[in-house]
C-alpha cells in the first residue's frame, strides 16, 4: 500500500508565552546577523562594531546610567501604548501628545515662574500630563463622536502639533538670541533634580518607574484594567454587559497621552532644557516597537526600553568610533520588529504531516 | 494683498502647483484603491512612497538615467508591499502593526543608507541630480491660462493623472476588476469560485506598491534634486484620508486629491510672496481638512466589508 | 405525481461517499461516513446540531478536503479540491449564511460566479440567461437590484439561481428554511419538485422532522458524525426518526406544572428603534409580561427579534415608545442599570456576545460585576473572593472543566453556555431575557436549561424567551407572542393554540413577506 504523505500547516489552538518569548530571541538573533551585515557592507570591522555598541550601552557605569536616562522617556511612551493597544485602541499620536506635554509645560515654566522651585516643578509635571491627556482627548472625542478612526487622526496630530511648535517657537516663545526656533533655556533651578552625581540621570526616571508601577497595577488588579481588556479582547461581550466602551476608550487615551506628555516634560526640563522641535528623537514611535516586542505587558517594557535605551547610546559611540550612521538603530529597531512579528506568527502555526491512505 | 492674489499670473502659479503636488498622491491613492478593494489596507504607504523616493534618487545618481531611476523606484514600492502582503496575507501579522513596523523600516533605512553613501554632515553636500523636466505638449500648452496648468508638466504627472481613468475602467469594466472588488467585499465567494483569495490580493498589494512606488519617484526625481530625510512628509498618510474621503470611487479620490494639492499650493505661494501670514497654519491645513473632510463624510461610507480582515478557510 | 418508490429503485445512485473522515484539530466531524444518493431524488440529511451534516456537505462540495475516505461521482472517484472543482462537476451548494456580495447586483452576483471568463464585463448574456430561468421558474427577481436590499427568501432564490446559472446536477441546500415563512417554504419545494423531474438531485440537510417526511423521498441520519441509516420516507415515521436522530427515546413534549401567573410588571408601549442599516427595526411593539410567566417571542429571523432583544438589554437606543420596569421607566438606560434592577440577558451569540474567550472562567464569570463592591477590595479587584464564587458556580452548574483558571476558549459548547447561565442567573432576579438559549446544544444540555427556566418561572421570576424552535416555544412559554414586520402583531395563549396559526401568524395576516411602510 503506498502511503501518500500530504503537509498541513494548522493554526495552533494557543501560543504559549514560552513560544513569545522564543520569537522574540530569534528575532534579536536574527537582527545581530542584519546588523553585523550591514557593518561589514559599510567596511567595518564587525568585531568592533559590536563592541562599540555594548560599550556605548553598558561599558561602563557612565554608560549604564547615560542608558537609563534614554530609556526613560521610551519606558513612558512605551507604557502610553501597552494601555492603548491592550484596549485595541491604536494611538499612533505618541508623538504629538509627548510635544504638547512639553508644550504645556513649558507653559506653566513662564506662567508661574515667580513660584519657588519645590512648588513649580510639580505644577510642571501636572501640567505636562494634562497636555498629553489633551493631545489624546481630542482624536478620543473626535471617535466618539464622528466614529473616525483614531489611526488616522493621531498621526494628523502628530504633524499638526509640529507645526504649532513651530508657530510658538518662531513667536512668543523664541529667543532671540538666536536664529533657529528654539526657546531661551530653562533656569537651572527649575531643572529636572539630579538622581546621582555626576551624571544626568533625573527625576524622570524615577516617574518613569513609578508610571509603571501604577499602570502594571491599573491593568491587572483594578476593575477599569479588566474593562480595559475585556474591550481590547471582545468589545461586543463587554459592551452588552455593561462596559461603556466610549467612556473607557476616552479614559484610556487621555491616560496614554498623558503617560506621553510626561516623557515630553522628563526631555525639556531634564536633559534638553529649550522647548525645540527636536526634542523627541521619534520616541513616539519607538514607544510602539517596544510595547509591542513586550508582549504589551507593562513590567516588560522596562527592560525592552532599557534595551533600546542602550542602543541608542551605543549607536552614538559607533558613529564616533567607525563612521557608521548612528541612524543604524533606527534600522535594528524596526528589523528586530520586524522579525518578532513574523516569528510569532510562523509559531502560530505548525506543520504536520498527514498520512493519506490510498 | 487680495489684489495681489488675483493677478491672473498668481493662480496660474497655483492651480499649475497644485497638479504637481496632486501627482504623488494621486499615484499613491490610486494605488492603494486597488489594493483596499481588494481587502488589503496598506497602512506602510508612507514607508513605501519613502523607500521609493530614495531608490529612484540613487539610481539617478549613479547611472545618470531618469528612466532607470523611476523603474527602479517602482520597483522598491512594490517590493515592500510585497513584504507587507507576506507579513499580513500569508503570516496574518495585523495590518496596521506591519504597515507601521515598515514605515519605520523605511525611515531608519533610508536615512542611514543616506547618510551612509552620501554627506554625512550639511544637507548642502548632497549630489544633485538631473530631475523630470516638463514636457510641453505641442498646441495645448499654448492655450492661455489652461495651457500652462495643465499641459506643461511632465511625464510623471499625465501619467498619475491618467490613471483615474484606467483604474476606473479596470476595476468597473473589467471581468477582473469585478473579482478584485468582490474579494475586498467577501472573500469566500471568490474562494468559490475558484479564484484564489490570497495570491490575487498579492496582486492587488503589488501594484498599489507599484503605483506607490511611481508616487515616490515624483517626490524624488519628479521635483527636486535631491534626497533628503523622511521628504514624503505624510503624503502617503494623506493618500490613505484621501481614499477614505473619496468613497473608494476614483471620481472622489482625484475631487479630494486636488482639494488638498490645493490648499497645499496656496500655502506655497503665500509663503513666496512674502504675505506675514504664520505659515504654520497653512502647513497643518491639509492635515487638519483631512481631519474635517473625514468627520463629515462618515454618513454613506462605501468601505469594502472585508477591508482588514484576513481570510483563513479550513 | 411519481411516487417515491419508483424513483428509488430505478434511479442510479449519483454521488457515493466511502469511509469519509473529516477532521478539525481534535473533533471528528466526520466519523467513517458511507452513504449514497441517487439521481433525481430529493435526500434529507437529517441531524441534530453537531452531527456533522453541513460538514459532510461541505466535503461533497470541495469547500473542505477531506482526511479519509472517497468520494465517487456518476461512477468515477473523485478527488475534490476545491469548490469550483465541485461546480464544474455538477455540485452546486446552497449555504446556510448566503456567499453573496451584499452591495453589488443580482447580476453581478451572478457573473462572478459564474464559470465564463472574459476581459471585459459584458452582462448582457448573463441576464438574458437568468431572465428566462426566472420564467421558467416562476421567480419574480429584480436583476439589477443590490443584494442588500432583497429579502432573505430572495437572496436564497439568487443563491439557487446561481448553481441552476451554472448547471448543477446535485444542489446542496443547508437547512434552507431557516429563515422562510411556511408559506415560501411550500414555494421552495414546488420550484425544487420541478426542477427534479427535469433531472436535478437535491440534497437538503436540516434537522426539521416535519420537513423530511413533507418533502423528500429518502432522508439518512447522522448522529454526532457517525452515519446511522438511510430509510425511504415512505417507510418511516417522525417518532422513529427522531429516536435515530438521538439515540434515545426522545420526548416530544415537556410537560409543566401550571403556575398561578402574577401581576404584570414589565411592560412595553409601542417601542420603536432602528436597525443595523438605519432603517426602522422595531415599529411600535408593545406586550406586558407578568411574574411567573413565560412569554415566548415566534417570528421568522429579521422581523425585529434582534432589535428588540438589544433593546431590552440597552445595547440600542429607543426611538419612540416607553419601558416600564415595576412602573418605572427604564428608557435608553444603559446595560449596567438594567441589570441592577435585576434583569438578567442571555444572548444567542455565546462566542461574541456572551463570553470573551481569553479570559478564564472566573474572570468570565465577573464580567459585569467587575465593579460591584463583593468582588472588590479597595480600588483593587480581589481576586481570592473572585475564585472562591467562582469554584461554587462551577460546581452548582457542573461546568467542565472545573478550573476557574481555564481559559473560557478551551470549554464546549455546552459548558460556555453554563457558564453564561452561572454568570446570569446566579442572583435574585426577577426578569429573565434568552435569546437562542439552546442553539447548538446536546439534548442533555436542553433538558437542564429548560429544567432551570421552568424552576425560575416556579420562583416568580418573568421570562422572556426568543427561539427559532417552535417546539421548545410551545414547550415552556405560557403565551407566545409572534413578531411580524418589527411588530408584536398577536399574543396566543399556547394551551389555545398551534403550530400552525402560529405559523400562519409570522407570515403576516396575508402571507406576504414585504413589510409595508405603515
Amino acid at each position: 500500500m503506498f502511503k501518500q504523505l500530504r503537509f498541513k500547516i494548522e493554526k495552533r489552538k494557543h501560543v504559549s508565552s514560552l513560544v513569545q518569548l522564543i520569537s522574540l530571541s530569534a528575532a534579536i538573533i536574527l537582527s545581530v546577523l542584519i546588523t553585523g551585515l550591514l557593518m561589514y557592507v559599510g567596511k567595518v570591522n564587525i568585531g568592533a562594531g559590536f563592541i562599540a555598541l555594548f560599550d556605548g550601552a553598558f561599558g561602563s557605569w557612565k554608560a549604564c546610567v547615560e542608558t537609563l536616562l534614554k530609556a526613560t522617556p521610551l519606558i513612558l511612551t512605551g507604557l502610553a501604548t501597552v494601555i492603548a493597544f491592550r484596549a485595541r485602541i491604536w494611538n499612533i499620536g505618541q508623538e504629538s501628545q509627548l510635544y504638547f506635554g512639553a508644550i504645556m509645560a513649558y507653559l506653566a515654566y513662564t506662567q508661574f515662574i515667580f513660584l519657588p522651585p519645590i512648588i513649580l516643578i510639580p505644577i510642571i509635571i501636572l501640567f505636562a500630563i494634562i497636555g498629553g491627556a489633551i493631545c489624546g482627548f481630542i482624536p478620543a472625542m473626535i471617535k466618539a463622536k464622528f466614529a473616525v478612526d483614531e489611526i488616522i487622526t493621531t498621526i494628523m496630530m502628530n504633524y499638526i502639533v509640529t507645526y504649532f511648535l513651530s508657530l510658538l517657537l518662531s513667536t512668543v516663545w523664541k529667543d532671540p538670541n538666536h536664529y533657529y526656533e528654539q526657546s531661551p533655556t530653562i533656569l537651572e533651578k527649575f531643572r529636572f533634580p539630579i538622581l546621582l552625581e555626576n551624571n544626568r540621570l533625573h527625576l524622570g526616571f524615577i516617574l518613569a518607574i513609578i508610571a509603571t508601577v501604577i499602570i502594571f497595577l491599573l491593568i491587572s488588579k483594578t476593575p477599569l484594567g479588566y474593562e480595559i481588556k475585556a474591550m481590547g479582547l471582545n468589545p461586543i461581550a463587554a459592551k452588552f454587559k455593561g462596559i461603556n466602551l466610549i467612556k473607557t476608550m476616552v479614559i484610556v487615551m487621555m491616560i496614554s497621552g498623558a503617560l506621553s506628555g510626561l516623557a515630553g516634560a522628563g526631555e525639556l526640563f531634564g536633559v534638553i532644557f529649550r522647548l525645540k522641535s527636536t526634542i523627541s528623537l521619534g520616541y513616539g514611535y519607538t514607544g510602539i516597537i517596544i510595547a509591542m516586542l513586550a508582549g504589551l505587558e507593562p513590567l516588560a517594557v522596562v527592560p525592552v526600553a532599557i534595551l533600546f535605551g542602550g542602543l541608542l547610546n551605543g549607536s552614538f559611540l559607533l558613529q564616533t568610533t567607525t563612521n557608521i550612521p548612528s541612524s543604524l538603530v533606527y534600522v535594528i529597531q524596526a528589523i528586530v520588529l520586524l522579525f518578532f512579528l513574523s516569528a510569532r506568527a510562523i509559531s502560530n502555526y505548525r506543520l504536520r504531516i498527514v498520512a493519506n491512505d490510498q | 494683498m487680495i489684489n495681489n492674489f488675483l493677478q491672473a499670473a498668481i493662480i496660474i502659479n497655483i492651480l499649475g502647483s497644485m497638479i504637481s503636488i496632486a501627482t504623488p498622491i494621486l499615484f499613491a491613492a490610486m494605488g492603494e484603491l486597488v489594493a483596499e478593494r481588494s481587502g488589503v489596507m496598506n497602512m506602510g504607504l508612507e514607508g513605501t512612497m519613502l523607500t521609493a523616493a530614495f531608490v529612484g534618487f540613487m539610481v539617478v545618481e549613479k547611472t545618470g538615467s531618469l528612466f532607470f531611476g523611476i523603474c527602479f523606484a517602482s520597483m522598491a514600492g512594490g517590493f515592500v508591499s510585497l513584504i507587507l502582503a507576506v507579513m499580513t496575507i500569508s503570516l496574518g501579522v495585523d495590518q496596521i502593526i506591519t504597515g507601521l513596523t515598515l514605515n519605520l523600516l523605511a525611515s531608519g533605512g533610508t536615512l542611514f543608507w543616506f547618510r551612509m553613501d552620501y554627506s554625512q554632515t550639511s544637507l548642502e553636500k548632497t549630489p544633485l541630480i538631473e530631475f523630470l523636466k516638463s514636457i510641453n505638449i505641442p498646441f495645448l500648452s499654448d492655450i492661455p491660462y489652461l495651457g500652462k496648468i495643465i499641459f506643461s508638466h511632465n511625464l510623471l504627472t499625465y501619467l498619475a493623472f491618467l490613471l483615474v481613468p484606467i483604474f476606473w475602467f479596470f476595476l468597473y469594466k473589467t471581468s477582473y476588476g469585478l473579482r478584485i472588488r468582490s474579494l475586498g467585499e467577501n472573500p469566500k465567494v471568490a474562494d468559490m469560485t475558484g479564484l484564489s483569495v490570497n495570491k490575487n490580493r498579492y496582486i492587488a498589494v503589488v501594484i498599489g506598491g507599484l503605483m506607490a512606488g511611481l508616487g515616490g519617484a515624483f517626490v524624488s526625481i519628479g521635483s527636486v534634486e535631491r534626497f533628503f530625510p523622511n521628504m514624503t512628509a505624510g503624503k502617503g498618510w494623506l493618500a490613505i484620508v484621501i481614499v477614505i474621503a473619496g468613497n473608494w470611487r476614483p471620481s472622489r479620490i482625484l475631487l479630494a486629491t486636488l482639494i488638498f494639492a490645493f490648499l497645499d499650493a496656496f500655502q506655497l505661494q503665500v509663503q513666496s510672496i512674502g504675505v506675514h501670514f504664520p505659515y504654520q497654519i497653512l502647513l497643518a491645513l491639509p492635515y487638519i481638512a483631512a481631519i474635517i473632510i473625514l468627520i463629515s463624510g462618515r454618513a454613506h461610507s462605501e468601505a469594502p466589508e472585508s477591508l482588514g480582515i484576513s481570510y483563513q478557510r479550513e | 405525481m411519481t411516487s417515491p418508490r419508483d424513483v428509488i429503485d430505478y434511479h442510479p445512485v449519483l454521488l457515493e461517499t466511502k469511509n469519509l473522515t473529516k477532521r478539525f484539530q481534535n473533533v471528528v466531524a466526520n466519523d467513517n461516513v458511507s452513504l449514497n444518493f441517487r439521481k433525481g431524488e430529493i435526500h434529507c440529511l437529517l441531524g441534530e446540531n453537531g452531527a456533522g451534516k453541513t460538514t459532510l456537505a461541505e466535503c461533497i462540495y470541495g469547500f473542505y478536503r477531506i482526511d479519509s475516505g472517497e468520494i465517487h461521482y456518476k461512477g468515477k472517484k473523485v478527488d475534490l479540491t476545491s469548490p469550483s472543482h465541485a461546480v464544474k462537476l455538477g455540485i452546486g451548494m446552497v449555504h446556510q449564511h448566503f456567499v453573496l456580495i451584499r452591495p453589488f447586483s443580482v447580476i453581478e452576483n451572478i457573473a462572478i460566479s459564474s464559470l465564463e471568463k472574459k476581459f471585459l464585463l459584458d452582462l448582457t448574456p448573463t441576464k438574458k440567461k437568468m431572465e428566462s430561468l426566472c420564467e421558467k421558474y416562476g421567480i419574480k427577481m429584480d436583476l439589477n437590484a443590490k443584494i442588500w436590499q432583497l429579502s432573505v427568501g430572495e437572496q436564497q432564490w439568487v443563491e439557487i439561481l446561481k448553481a441552476v446559472f451554472n448547471g448543477v446536477e446535485l444542489l446542496i441546500l443547508d437547512e434552507p428554511t431557516a429563515a422562510l415563512t411556511p408559506k415560501e417554504v411550500d414555494k421552495l419545494f414546488v420550484v425544487l419538485q420541478q426542477m427534479k423531474e427535469q433531472g436535478l438531485s437535491v440534497i437538503f440537510v436540516t434537522h426539521k422532522l416535519q420537513e423530511v417526511i413533507k418533502f423528500s423521498d429518502r432522508v439518512s441520519v447522522l448522529r454526532k458524525g457517525k452515519f446511522i441509516d438511510t430509510f425511504n420516507t415512505s417507510d418511516v415515521t417522525q417518532e422513529q426518526l427522531a429516536r435515530k436522530m438521538v439515540g434515545r427515546d426522545v420526548v416530544l413534549q415537556i410537560t409543566k406544572k401550571r403556575v398561578p401567573i402574577g401581576e404584570p410588571f414589565f411592560e412595553l408601549v409601542n417601542l420603536s428603534a432602528a436597525n443595523d442599516r438605519g432603517q426602522e427595526g422595531l415599529r411600535g411593539a408593545s406586550f406586558k409580561l407578568h411574574k411567573g410567566e413565560i412569554l415566548g417571542f415566534a417570528g421568522v429571523a429579521g422581523n425585529g427579534q434582534k432589535e428588540l432583544f438589544e433593546v431590552l438589554a440597552g445595547v440600542r437606543k429607543i426611538q419612540a415608545g416607553e419601558i416600564l420596569f415595576n412602573g418605572k421607566s427604564i428608557k435608553n438606560q444603559s446595560p449596567a442599570e438594567i441589570r441592577k434592577r435585576g434583569v438578567a440577558h442571555i444572548p444567542d451569540d455565546r462566542i461574541n456576545e456572551g463570553l470573551i474567550m481569553d479570559f478564564t472562567v472566573a474572570e468570565n464569570l465577573i464580567l459585569g460585576s467587575q465593579r460591584d463592591l463583593e468582588n472588590r477590595k479597595g480600588i483593587f479587584l480581589n481576586r481570592n473572593q473572585i475564585l472562591i464564587n467562582a469554584r461554587n458556580l462551577i460546581q452548582l452548574f457542573s461546568i467542565v472543566p472545573p478550573t476557574p483558571t481555564t481559559q473560557t476558549k478551551h470549554l464546549s459548547g455546552g459548558n460556555l453556555q453554563k457558564v453564561i447561565l452561572a454568570r446570569e442567573l446566579n442572583r435574585k432576579l426577577e426578569c429573565v431575557i434568552a435569546n437562542q438559549p439552546t442553539r447548538g446544544l446536546d439534548v442533555g444540555v436542553i433538558e437542564y436549561i429548560h429544567k432551570r427556566l421552568l424552576d425560575l418561572r416556579k420562583e416568580h421570576v418573568g421570562i422572556l424567551l426568543f427561539s427559532e424552535d417552535l417546539d421548545e416555544l410551545f414547550a415552556l412559554s405560557d403565551r407566545i407572542a409572534v413578531m411580524y414586520c418589527g411588530k408584536i402583531i398577536r399574543i396566543f395563549n399556547t394551551l389555545e393554540t398551534n403550530m400552525e396559526e402560529i405559523g400562519l401568524c409570522m407570515a403576516g395576516i396575508d402571507g406576504k413577506m414585504e413589510c409595508s411602510n405603515n
